[in-house]
């Protein structure tokens, strides 16, 4: 991701007008995001959908409320309805599908075109996860308000703090999320079907991200193994900022900076590595 | 046509109207549009009339857009008319009758119906089954229809692997397989070479000629037409315009011929006028535009009046004509 | 060649044939389906256990009663990859290219066509966990077979795959006019997703619009219920009845959605 910062300036072509970087990339971010938003907009049907079919944690919920096995835990209707109307909106705007859309880009032959341009063809797929995300908010916003409706004894506000906490951390689960994606992505220039991954992938992400259910539920030997992989951060470890719960906050967001960095590395690596063979097939 | 036989094609008074939603660009148009909507209807065929005797080819002209698809698909049952009345083969295409849709075909030269990851062969078996044909009698007829269009081996191949002419091959093969009374074909030949096209041509006279089938047939390609069908109907705007002989198309089309002159010495441009329009003179090289009624007097008259040296009678190219009629978009 | 039946039947074994032909052409890799399949188990099993720490129960079932209810739900997601996805995601791009028109001209059921067409090994792997763990958590339960307990098993799983079809097939029926429905089938999947347990797990409010709305308690609990030799008669009944409406309800749908097609495409 970090190289592709830098492709203008290693195209080797002589520059018109030298650019600060800064300045160079918040025009490209800017044009990027405007017509990735235009793009998702047309789409915003399916977006919608997408959306509703997030709706595991209320389901999840509902067998949670009428199960003993919530008090016995220490978490009331209240705090379960908090947890997972947060861990629906978190999995709401941590989703990435790097690896369908880079796959069919790559079938399809738009690869070639996008790598002649100076700029690293992620930087493209972020735009358009972000624009999705803003056409999602008010889909979002929209459900939440009805929750509060059907459920109105479990509303409550997030301090601050924990807002603003929530919120980096959904941010940093999304970016992690994405750099999972992506690295699974670059496995394309070695196999063409790699779209079998996403479903294995799809796994521990449905049980071990806290999903289905709050960690503190797991027994404690499974809930140590589940910590040593990336899922509980991108939506337990979120949520649980957000609903208020009892949390290690300097330790998540030590383990997410931890895992976005080393798969910022792995996907540089992989992607260079994937480049150089894609070139050798004179595809 | 005399109608020693009942046809086996009739439109009477066909007609299809759309009703197309009418949405202003923009979220304001949406708005709008959700709150209240607005319609306009579209007449893609207006009241079209036409007999076809079993047998006959028929060439189906007109340009994009003007409702040769739409009659098609009214035709095959695809589409119910708006109005007025179609029978094909005896039945009411739109009902679409097993025992209706066992007698007809449709090859689209833009869509395939085969399995794009497996040989022909194996669509075919399904296709055969589909249509109850037994076992021996399928192969019998693979085989004899494979011979007649010139293929081998490449029924056995996955159809990704073949070139657009075989595949378009293996899909008349298919649309066949249940040896259909009535075949409609949409721009059959469409992107293929000129070898493939002259193939798929021949095979379609070929089939023609030995089953006696009806062939209803569109085409850009003007020489599927003047070679297949002695018979065309064009249509334009929705209208039936012209149905006859492509003879007669040309005839109303351009009532002229051309006739073009070399002469021995060059002549006055005002004493040709007297023979009909002039095209173009030059230098010693003279292009006339003649009616037809008065072609032979004319030339007769040319011979003896003129030093002429070559005299050449010519019909516009019927390509240009109609490409002249689709520019412009009106009928004189 | 005579009779419709079976003409419809040896349709039926070429087309199959033709879709294994075509599974082994683009070698599917069935491994990966059996990894899949067994971590899904795992998971699952993981889940449903959270409930059952300390002696408590879900619902009123026993754990392994609560296991059959997995293994329907588990055998149903295979019969899902197997046969429905696969068919019914055909009929969008059918539409998208208009080689609908072809089907339609097929001298064979239209809807019999676009249900059948293709079939995935993919499912098979939870196709065989689904059935392994209704068997296994049946005899834990202290079930005997009989030939009556046998038969009502496979009448309600029979019921509750034409009512998982019927649900399917209305979702995709609805891409004959917009296109873009078709994610509407991930939104029905994840509701769904609520017949891994029995019903009687939910809250009452949701579990009268599981039964009356989105009838996912005729999908999984009540084949269940039959396995485990507690199904009355008249639940029998109704779950026939619904499966049977289902049907009928897919079929009046597409009838009414090919008119609209057919009076309205170019």
């Amino acid at each position: 991701m970090r190289s592709s910062a830098k492709g203008s300036r290693a195209d080797g072509s002589p520059r018109v007008r030298p650019l600060r970087p800064l300045q160079h990339g918040f025009r490209v971010a800017r044009a990027l995001l405007a017509s990735q938003y235009a793009l998702m907009l047309e789409f915003r049907a399916e977006v919608l959908l997408w959306a509703l079919a997030g709706l595991v944690p209320f389901v999840m919920l509902a067998v949670w409320i009428e199960s003993p096995a919530g008090a016995a835990l220490g978490m009331g209707p209240t705090q379960l309805a908090r947890y997972f109307l947060a861990a629906f909106v978190v999995r709401q705007f941590t989703v990435a599908w790097v690896m369908v859309v880079f796959e069919e880009d790559a079938l399809q032959g738009r690869l070639s075109p996008m790598l002649l341009q100076p700029l690293h063809p992620f930087w493209r797929y972020l735009a358009s996860h972000v624009a999705e995300q803003a056409i999602r908010l008010p889909f979002v916003a929209l459900i939440a308000a009805l929750f509060f409706l059907v459920l109105p004894w479990a509303f409550w506000l997030p301090t601050p703090q924990r807002a603003l906490l929530a919120l980096a951390a959904t941010i940093l689960a999304f970016l992690l999320n994405f750099l999972i994606q992506c690295s699974m992505a670059c496995l394309c220039f070695w196999s063409d079907r790699v779209n079998a991954l996403e479903r294995l992938i799809f796994i521990p992400m449905l049980f071990l991200s806290g999903m289905a259910a709050p960690l503190e539920a797991f027994p404690p030997a499974l809930r140590r193994l589940a910590e040593w992989t990336p899922f509980p951060l991108l939506v337990h470890f979120p949520a649980q900022l957000l609903a208020g719960g009892e949390m290690n906050i300097a330790a998540g967001f030590t383990a997410l900076a931890v895992w976005i960095a080393g798969l910022l590395l792995l996907v540089t690596l992989l992607w260079r590595a994937g480049v150089k063979r894609y070139g050798a097939m004179g595809a | 046509m005399a109608p020693s036989t009942s046809p086996i094609i009739l439109a009477e008074g066909l007609s299809k109207t759309y009703r197309v939603a009418a949405k202003d660009p923009g979220l304001a148009g949406t708005l709008r549009h959700f709150v209240q909507r607005r319609y306009n209807d579209v007449a893609a065929v207006r009241d079209v009339s036409f007999q076809i005797q079993p047998g006959e080819m028929v060439g189906f002209l007109g340009p994009n857009g003007a409702g040769k698809t739409t009659t098609l698909k009214m035709l095959t049952g695809l589409i119910h008319p708006s109005a007025g009345k179609a029978l094909v083969a005896g039945y009411t295409p739109h009902r679409r009758q097993a025992n209706f849709l066992r007698r007809i075909t449709l090859v689209m030269g833009q869509k395939q119906q085969l399995l794009w990851d497996l040989p022909a062969l194996d669509s075919l078996r399904v296709n055969a089954a589909v249509y109850g044909i037994d076992d021996a009698e399928s192969h019998r007829r693979i085989h004899a229809l494979a011979e007649m269009l010139d293929m081998g081996n490449e029924l056995k191949r996955p159809l990704r692997k073949l070139s657009l002419g075989q595949r378009m091959k293996a899909e008349l093969l298919a649309a066949l397989l249940h040896r259909p009374e009535v075949l409609f074909l949409d721009e059959p030949t469409l992107g293929l070479d000129v070898n493939a096209q002259a193939r798929v041509r021949s095979f379609l006279a070929d089939y023609n000629q030995r089953f006696g089938a009806t062939v209803l047939l569109t085409s850009h390609y003007m020489a599927d037409i003047t070679a297949l069908c002695p018979r065309v109907l064009l249509i334009h705007e929705g209208r039936l315009f012209h149905d006859g002989s492509l003879e007669a198309l040309t005839q109303r089309l351009a009532p002229c011929r051309e006739v073009r002159l070399e002469l021995a010495e060059p002549w006055p441009l005002d004493s040709l006028r007297a023979y009909g329009e002039v095209e173009s003179c030059e230098g010693m090289v003279v292009r006339l535009l003649i009616r037809r009624d008065a072609l032979t007097a004319a030339v007769s008259q040319l011979l003896a009046d003129l030093p002429v040296r070559d005299l050449e009678v010519r019909d516009p190219p019927i390509e240009e004509l109609i490409g002249r009629l689709f520019v412009q978009g009106t009928l004189s | 060649m005579g009779n419709p039946l079976g003409r419809y039947l040896l349709t039926l074994r070429r087309l199959w044939g033709t879709a294994l032909a075509m599974q082994l052409e683009y070698q599917a890799n069935l491994l990966l389906e059996v990894v899949a399949a067994i971590a899904n188990l795992i998971g699952s099993l993981l889940l449903l256990s959270l409930f059952y720490g300390g002696g408590r129960a879900l619902g009123g079932w026993s754990w392994p009663q609560a296991l059959v209810v997995l293994g329907v739900y588990t055998l149903l997601e295979g019969i899902t990859s197997t046969w429905l996805r696969p068919n019914l995601s055909t009929i969008v791009g059918h539409v998208q290219q208009g080689t609908l028109d072809f089907v339609l001209l097929k001298p064979i059921d239209s809807q019999f066509w676009l249900s059948t067409t293709r079939l995935s090994l993919m499912g098979l792997p939870e196709i065989a966990t689904g059935l392994g763990l209704m068997i296994w958590a049946a005899a834990k339960a202290g079930i005997r077979t009989t030939p009556w307990l046998l038969c009502q098993t496979l009448l309600m799983l029979l019921a509750s795959g034409l009512l998982l079809y019927s649900l399917w097939f209305l979702v995709a029926t609805t891409s004959i006019w917009f296109v873009k429905t078709w994610n509407a089938i991930e939104v029905l999947r994840a509701a769904l997703s609520a017949g891994r347990y029995p019903i009687s797990a939910y809250p009452a409010a949701v579990r009268t619009l599981f039964t009356m709305v989105l009838p996912v308690a005729f999908l999984t609990t009540v084949p269940a219920e039959a396995m485990l030799g507690r199904l009355t008669l008249p639940w029998l009944l109704l779950s026939l009845m619904v499966a049977c409406l289902g049907l009928a309800l897919s079929r009046a749908f597409w009838q009414f959605a090919l008119r609209f097609y057919t009076s309205a495409s170019s």
